[in-house]
């Protein structure tokens, strides 16, 4: 029995956790970046591990995504985690008034909450702002995000996955009749140019995705749309601080390192490529961010990015449209075999899109093998990089 | 990820002496090595001149003669900084490696070049004193 | 942050494949706080996609986007343009010194993990191996969580490499560990981890550094591999030590 060869686009989260799982069930894989593993969205997520309470309110198919794969990443991959919990915390008379739609939306999704009294809230986390009304612990958690990219591709690797990184994708191949068959690629490192034939090409190129399906002449609704990111030079909580209400700008805060990261507003664009960094939008983060950590305003920023999340769907930008994601099989939207996209999605969801993703080309080529990647360890990020 | 085997991005023994975009420890090593190259080399050039002793008075003179010329002069000075500068580093350094006095490196170091540059005022009015 | 507009040249490295290396020059409009990895997507961007450059995370918990600018290691994503040229200035932007270069920016960094890996360094560890100093603002408190269970915080070495690059030892001796690898060995402790001993008491180990505490300078993340680097001589010594009068 051959080995289909399967082409995965794009290493951010999503195609390494595909390129992973596909190697698992004994594909071969060629993964094609342009540039080094999780350069574009997936590298500058804040890393919140979400606990899925977020979304137990208005998205809850979201919520119950978040909550399970919380649990089997801290589990695969704990070199990538500071597993410390979070917070939600009430800081005004509106943020009470979501209290209990947040508790009977986390009982629903089974997200496991506590309430505490601020004093409580106050002795785990002092530098919360000295006002808040309650607080809920939440599972949540920080990841960096390089290292849980580069675990999954170290981990595809090890099982014989090949990675072209700083490689375009120019074009893709087709068949006389439309179909696809492989990606022209350009490795812009070495400066060669050259063509990778596959059987089933996987676009998880994120709120790319559009670029690369227009090579085959095909849209799909996908509207990138960033928001900004604050990194302050000081530790000032163990625990990533959510605000309690629906989701907004700037209402989460979470320790990395010896940093807090403040995100995030969300805006439209056309063109991924490169967004500025909008000075009123780090303005904003500090504003809302010293709302639930008066110590932010004195401490000095580290940094200032921005963001572009994949979200599926035109129409009205950011807050209302799904956080869930959805693959495409290009032979059943656009009869165009050989193709499948998969876009939308959060961090923390990697390795369920992953799964979903490969479940679909197991199916289009009629391979029987189930996914283990729930249960498997991923190995050291470092070995990525060791020959 | 294709990488053929490539040579480190680097000038090897040249970046040893290459001060631009160094910090003051940096500096520090630079000197360090400066000054024991120095010392070597005066040690040799010793060694010759006690070698002249062995050739009977008129030698030895005539080669003290020559050594009190300015540029001779400003040699010895030049050994004089490096020879303190170096004693004391290597004095900084050795106690570091025991770990004493790791986190006041820098400090020392300033120590060290302070020392050296008044041990050097020193011997410098001295031995202007002395011709 | 204000909406100052500078002119600036970035002079950029530039090598493809066996080619010979030169600079290329790329004159930008940037805002003074912004950072220079900002200036360096720009030119991808909008000048020249042939560019070849690491990044990811933007906020220095990544550690990919070590450059070196104007001759010093800098981690470019929490380097304001404010705080290395003026307006109408140059930045020169070079790779990492003391790794293989792969194409223009990015450099080969596997010395780094193989080393790394070689001293099992942790990547997350309890707070308690590696505690966070107060400074005025009230310090997050140690207090246990529900389970008991301590604090996890990922390790300060975000294994960038510019200590490796700033070290110049590691021009000279390429099998030298370099800081990084010691200062993780270090924050083990060889107490706790003996089999470490064996690895760092070696020629191309503990005893190759040279004192020029250049590592300690650049580094962006609090590590102050210099200070570790001496330590963990003290600590090969007190075994040996041990060793001697008959102990472990």
């Amino acid at each position: 029995m051959s080995q289909y060869h399967a082409i995965v686009i794009g290493a951010g989260f999503t195609g390494v956790a595909i390129a992973h799982d596909l190697a698992l069930r004994g594909f071969r894989v060629t993964v094609v970046e342009r540039g080094p593993i999780a350069n574009g969205t997936s590298g500058r997520t804040h890393g919140l591990l979400h606990s899925g309470a977020r979304y137990a309110v208005n998205d809850q198919e979201s919520a119950i995504e978040c909550i399970q794969e919380n649990q089997i990443l801290r589990l695969i991959v704990p070199d990538a985690i500071e597993p410390n919990g979070g917070l939600f915390i009430a800081v005004d008379e509106s943020d009470l008034e979501y209290r209990e739609k947040f508790i009977q939306g986390c009982e629903e999704c089974k997200i496991p909450i506590r309430e505490l009294t601020p004093k409580e809230a106050l002795r785990i986390e002092p530098n919360l702002n000295p006002k808040l009304l309650t607080a809920f612990t939440v599972p949540d958690g920080t990841f960096d995000p390089l290292r849980l990219a580069l675990a999954f591709a170290a981990t595809a690797k090890s099982n014989g996955a090949v990675f072209h990184l700083y490689t375009d994708v120019v074009d893709l191949l087709t068949d006389g009749q439309g179909n696809i068959k492989g990606v022209k690629a350009w490795n812009r490192a070495a400066d060669k140019r050259f063509e990778i034939e596959g059987d089933i090409v996987v676009n998880a190129t994120g709120a790319w995705v559009g670029q690369i399906t227009s090579m085959a002449g095909i849209r799909v609704p996908i509207a990138p749309t960033p928001g900004v990111m604050v990194a302050y030079d000081k530790r000032l909580t163990q625990r990533a601080i959510n605000r309690l209400n629906k989701p907004g700008d700037g209402d989460i805060v979470l320790p990395q390192r010896r940093m807090m990261v403040v995100g995030t507003t969300s805006f439209s664009i056309e063109d991924p490529d490169y967004v500025p960094v909008l000075p009123d939008h780090v303005a904003l983060m500090i504003e809302r961010g010293s709302e639930l950590i008066p110590a932010l305003r004195q401490t000095k920023e580290r940094g200032a990015y921005m963001a572009t999340r994949p979200l599926i769907g035109s129409g009205a930008p950011g807050r209302s449209i799904s956080r869930t994601f959805k693959a495409y099989d290009h032979k059943e939207t656009d009869n165009v075999e050989g193709l499948v996209t998969i876009t939308g999605g959060k961090a923390t969801t990697l390795r369920l899109m992953a799964e979903k993703t490969v479940d679909l080309v197991c199916k289009k080529l009629g391979v029987n093998v189930p996914c283990t990647t729930a249960e498997t360890p991923l190995i050291s990020y470092r070995k990525f990089f060791i020959n | 990820m294709e990488n053929p085997e490539k040579k480190p991005n680097t000038r090897g023994i040249w970046d040893w002496f290459d001060p631009r975009g160094r910090n003051v420890g940096g500096w520090g090593f630079i000197i360090n090595r400066i000054s024991a190259i120095g010392l070597t080399v005066y040690l040799y050039l010793h060694l010759v001149m006690l070698g002249k002793l062995a050739q009977g008075p008129e030698a030895y003179d005539s080669f003290i003669a020559f050594a009190k010329q300015p540029l001779i002069l400003f040699g010895e000075m030049l050994v004089i900084i490096g020879g303190i500068y170096h004693g004391l580093n290597g004095v900084r350094i050795a106690l570091n490696s025991f770990g004493v006095g790791v986190s006041t490196q820098k400090q020392l170091l300033y120590g060290v070049l302070g020392l050296t540059v008044i041990g050097t005022l020193i011997f410098g009015w001295r031995m202007l004193l002395a011709h | 942050m204000s909406e100052e507009k500078w002119t600036v040249n970035f002079v950029v490295y530039r090598k493809k494949g066996e080619g010979e290396p030169h600079y290329q020059t790329f004159t930008l409009e940037v805002s003074p706080d912004e950072y220079v990895i900002d200036g360096v997507e720009r030119i991808w961007a909008f000048h020249d996609r042939s560019l070849v450059f690491a990044h990811a995370c933007h906020h220095s918990t990544c550690g990919a986007c070590g450059m070196r600018v104007n001759g010093v290691e800098k981690l470019t994503c929490i380097t304001r343009i404010r705080d290395v040229t003026t307006n109408g200035g140059t930045l020169r932007i070079e790779p990492l010194r003391n790794f293989p270069v792969i194409s223009d920016l990015v450099v080969d960094m596997s010395r780094l993990y193989v080393g790394m890996d070689k001293v099992h360094a942790p990547a997350v560890h309890p707070l308690s191996m590696a505690p966070l100093e107060g400074g005025g603002i009230k310090p997050p408190r140690d207090v246990p969580m529900d389970d008991g269970k301590e604090y996890l915080r990922l390790a300060d070495c975000i294994e960038c490499g510019l200590c490796i690059s700033a070290c110049p030892i590691a021009g000279t001796a390429e099998d030298y560990l370099g800081p990084a690898v010691l200062a993780a060995a270090q924050l083990q402790g060889l107490n706790r981890a003996p089999d470490l001993t064996a690895i760092v008491d070696c020629v191309d180990g503990v005893w190759r550094c040279h004192s020029a505490y250049e590592c300690t300078a650049v580094c962006p993340s609090n590590v102050d591999p210099g200070w570790r680097i001496m330590d963990l001589r003290r600590q090969v010594l007190a075994q040996r030590i041990r060793r001697w009068f008959g102990g472990a």
